[in-house]
């Protein structure tokens, strides 16, 4: 069972509980004792940024704990909401906290949440907050050079937290394993420091999670439990980290951390650059290259089966479009990928569109993609241009009504009428001209009869007038 | 009048060797093994539509009589999904009924230089297999395309592009059998437009008498029915910096005519090297050149969209500076 998150559990009491960032605790702690001794530093906030789990939310708990400091906190995109920056506001003007504290800090976790489109708001009234503030004012954030993060950046002061070193991050996860009485393999404790790349609060969670799953912490389970482990990224937060990644370990990461499969992927970033980087005609470019580049790559992997083929398919895909960029662009509106709409939309268009053109090919002997290229669109034109015409095209050619659907468009009832009207008159056509028989014989029959009786007359006079002569 | 009608290509498409009215010197050759009843491996040569097609379907015609369908088989190397299918096919027909007085049927295979020189190879093994009762036609635009060995085991055909006045001529007599009335100089349009390819001439026609009399300007319509309005319109938003129209439009044409990243490319490629655009040489030099990368990247299996879509954005890129630069 989880009792307690073991980043709580051994979270640090004081500073000198902090693991690493020494650099840090000599730029931070005497700010802080700046504003403790009554007179307030020149800068009266700091940002501290930094890669994630490296210990800067730590640090200032260390700080609020052991200087008796009331922490009020607030995640940095909760600055649209009105309310909440009068909250901070007025804890921030007020001076004297009730006892036990002796002052008051103030944390901004997350700055560069705030996005550079939209929350200019909030960029304004931390600002307007760090100028009238009593207590010290702390900021954090992974990436702090956004264009729009720089009025925060010069009212601050800047502290940065490094990737903690490896031997620090293994005597601090050994004392923890001591003091769990947990088992554990120093491999299997280098493997995840190693996985987790100086990020210490994953490197304990990922060790409390083997731990708790297995009762002891070996290579062997390490792996197995944490290969899968990643945190998966939604396809948002995935072109979030791709498009502002400063590093290309981050844009790789961005791009191997989603659960969307090869092809979705490609679509979602393929979807998103034009978007991303269409202010600028040299940056979409490159940002295109890039994935025209990396879909070569795929295409490799596919057709040769070639799977080792994979990370350079993913460094193409991730760091390459990422620094694509050459300037910086504001979030734009990204969408979901609209091919896989479309292809779902237009899946019984296609179908007809394919049979269409098979049936035409074997008509005409031609390849498929003559029929698509050259004569689905001659039929389409003759459709439009003379839909009697194509009728007896439609009939000649043996097109079903779904063929005739596709190609007449919206002259298609016009068309089926057409058909309808054709394939009637050959029987109509028929019965008139067996009329037009039946007169002619009726003709023929009254003059032949006609004739008959003249003859019969004449003979009949002849024989009165020879039977009067005798 | 019928009630039905035809494709005006496949109409007048010509029965028997005696009817084909170009290409004298092959109709001799042809009519001799026919003759004889004697056939070869062959390799029919040319650009498309000067009656490649035609010759191997008439000389079946003539060789097998009426019924010569069942004696023949036909396939398309572009749309048959690789050597085993088209190996399993001409197996079945390997073994069908042979003709009465024939000993051999006919196996007619189109757009054979655009199979990998691999599948030729298998291709070459399948046509020495069952020579004892198949024969092979093999039909190509670029025979340097066809491997050695394929070559060597074929008589080679080489059909030219039919002259003007032959064109012309056909056209006017499928006018005339047709009740169609027509201007010679629209018909000679039809001739410019198609490029001494027959076939797509007889498809120009027809889309123009759809629309009444074959007039100059009822060719320009009919003209139309190909995508080259479109495709010009996406070339000219491009090149005027409208990536996101010009791509929109883009994925409309291939999505609507269900056309291959190929054909767009070679369809750009074909108007912005021709006289549509008047680009500056030094811009045309340099879209030539992404123009063969983007189609080397094609043929590598990429996704069509995506390279098509950053030749676009080159055109992006390069256009509204050189035609800023040319006013």
């Amino acid at each position: 069972m989880r009792a307690v998150p073991w980043i709580i559990k051994y979270r640090p009491r004081s500073v000198e509980d902090v693991v690493d960032q020494e650099k840090a605790k000599e730029v931070l702690v005497p700010w802080i004792k700046k504003w403790l001794s009554g007179t307030p530093p020149e800068k009266k906030a700091a940002l501290l940024w930094g890669p994630p789990g490296v210990g800067k939310t730590s640090l200032v708990e260390a700080i609020c704990n052991e200087y008796k400091l009331e922490k009020i906190e607030m995640n940095a995109s909760d600055f649209r909401r009105k309310n909440d920056i009068e909250r901070i506001a007025l804890a921030a003007a007020t001076k004297k906290p009730l006892p036990p504290w002796k002052g008051r800090l103030i944390l901004l976790d997350e700055v560069d949440g705030l996005s550079p489109r939209g929350d200019e708001g909030a960029v304004a009234a931390i600002l307007e907050l760090i100028k009238k503030t009593k207590n010290p004012v702390v900021m954090t954030a992974n990436d702090p050079w956004g264009q729009h993060l720089r009025p925060l950046r010069e009212a601050a002061l800047l502290v940065e937290f490094k990737r903690i070193p490896k031997t620090k991050a293994r005597s601090f996860l050994l004392k923890i394993c001591e003091e769990e009485g947990v088992h554990c393999e120093k491999e299997a404790i280098d493997y995840i420091i190693e996985k987790n790349k100086g990020d210490l609060r994953a490197s304990i969670n990922d060790l409390q999670a083997v731990a708790e799953a297995f009762g002891k912490v070996t290579l062997d389970l390490a792996k197995a439990l944490l290969a899968e482990r990643d945190r998966v990224l939604t396809p948002w937060e995935m072109l979030q980290q791709l498009f502002y990644a400063k590093y290309a370990w981050q844009a790789r990461k961005a791009v191997t951390s989603t659960d969307l499969d090869y092809d979705t992927l490609f679509l979602w970033i393929a979807e998103n650059v034009p978007k991303q980087y269409g202010d600028d005609p040299y940056d979409l470019w490159r940002g295109l290259e890039a994935l025209s580049r990396a879909s070569v790559i795929y295409g490799r992997i596919k057709r040769k089966m070639n799977w080792s083929l994979l990370p350079y398919y993913f460094n193409a895909l991730g760091p390459g479009v990422a620094l694509a960029k050459t300037k910086y662009h504001k979030r734009a509106r990204w969408s979901y990928p609209e091919r896989i709409t479309l292809l779902a939309k237009t899946k019984e268009v296609r179908k007809i569109r394919e049979e269409l053109a098979a049936h035409l090919a074997r008509l005409s002997h031609v390849s498929k993609s003559y029929a698509k290229g050259e004569l689905i669109p001659l039929l389409s034109f003759i459709a439009q241009a003379n839909p009697r015409y194509f009728a007896r095209l439609a009939l000649g050619l043996r097109l079903n009504d779904s063929m005739v659907k596709y190609l007449a468009k919206k002259n298609y009832a016009k068309v089926k009428s057409f058909i309808e009207e054709l394939s009637v008159r050959p029987a109509e056509e028929g019965k008139k001209e067996a009329q037009e028989i039946l007169e002619e014989l009726k003709e023929e029959y009254q003059k032949k009869t006609k004739e008959k009786s003249n003859k019969g007359r004449e003979a009949g006079e002849g024989l009165l007038k020879w039977l009067k002569k005798k | 009048m019928s009630a039905e009608e035809l494709l005006w290509a496949e109409k007048y498409r010509p029965k028997s060797l005696d009817e084909i009215v170009d290409q004298e010197d092959i109709v001799r050759r042809l009519k001799k093994f026919v003759e004889e009843k004697n056939v070869p491996h062959m390799l029919f040569a040319g650009p498309p539509g000067t009656g490649k097609t035609t010759a191997a379907l008439a000389l079946a015609h003539d060789l097998y009589g009426e019924r010569y369908r069942q004696y023949i088989l036909e396939l398309n190397a572009s749309d048959e999904r690789g050597i085993d299918v088209i190996r399993t096919k001409v197996k079945e027909f390997a073994r069908s009924k042979t003709p009465p007085d024939v000993p051999f049927k006919l196996v007619i295979l189109d757009e054979a230089d655009n199979m990998t020189a691999d599948a030729q190879q298998a291709l070459r093994r399948l046509m020495e297999m069952y020579s004892a009762t198949t024969r092979f036609i093999l039909l190509a635009n670029f025979p340097s395309k066809i491997i050695e060995p394929v070559q060597s085991r074929c008589v080679y055909f080489r059909f030219r592009p039919l002259p003007k006045e032959k064109v012309v001529e056909r056209l006017e007599y499928i006018c005339k059998k047709e009740g169609v009335e027509c201007e010679r100089e629209a018909l000679e349009e039809i001739y410019n437009l198609s490029e001494g390819d027959m076939r797509r001439a007889v498809n120009i026609l027809q889309a123009a008498a759809a629309l009444g009399k074959v007039t100059k300007d009822a060719v320009y319509k009919a003209i139309g029915y190909v995508h080259p309005s479109k495709v010009k319109e996406i070339l000219d938003l491009a090149l005027n910096g409208d990536f996101t129209k010009a791509s929109k439009l883009l994925r409309e044409v291939m999505i609507e005519y269900g056309l291959s990243g190929l054909d767009v490319l070679k369809m750009f490629q074909k108007e912005l090297m021709g006289g549509s655009f008047e680009l500056p040489e030094e811009l045309k030099v340099l879209l030539a050149d992404y123009a063969g990368e983007v189609q080397f990247r094609l043929a590598e299996g990429a996704d069509d969209e995506i390279q098509l879509q950053a030749f676009l954005a080159k055109l992006a890129l390069l256009g509204p500076r050189f035609r800023g630069a040319s006013r």
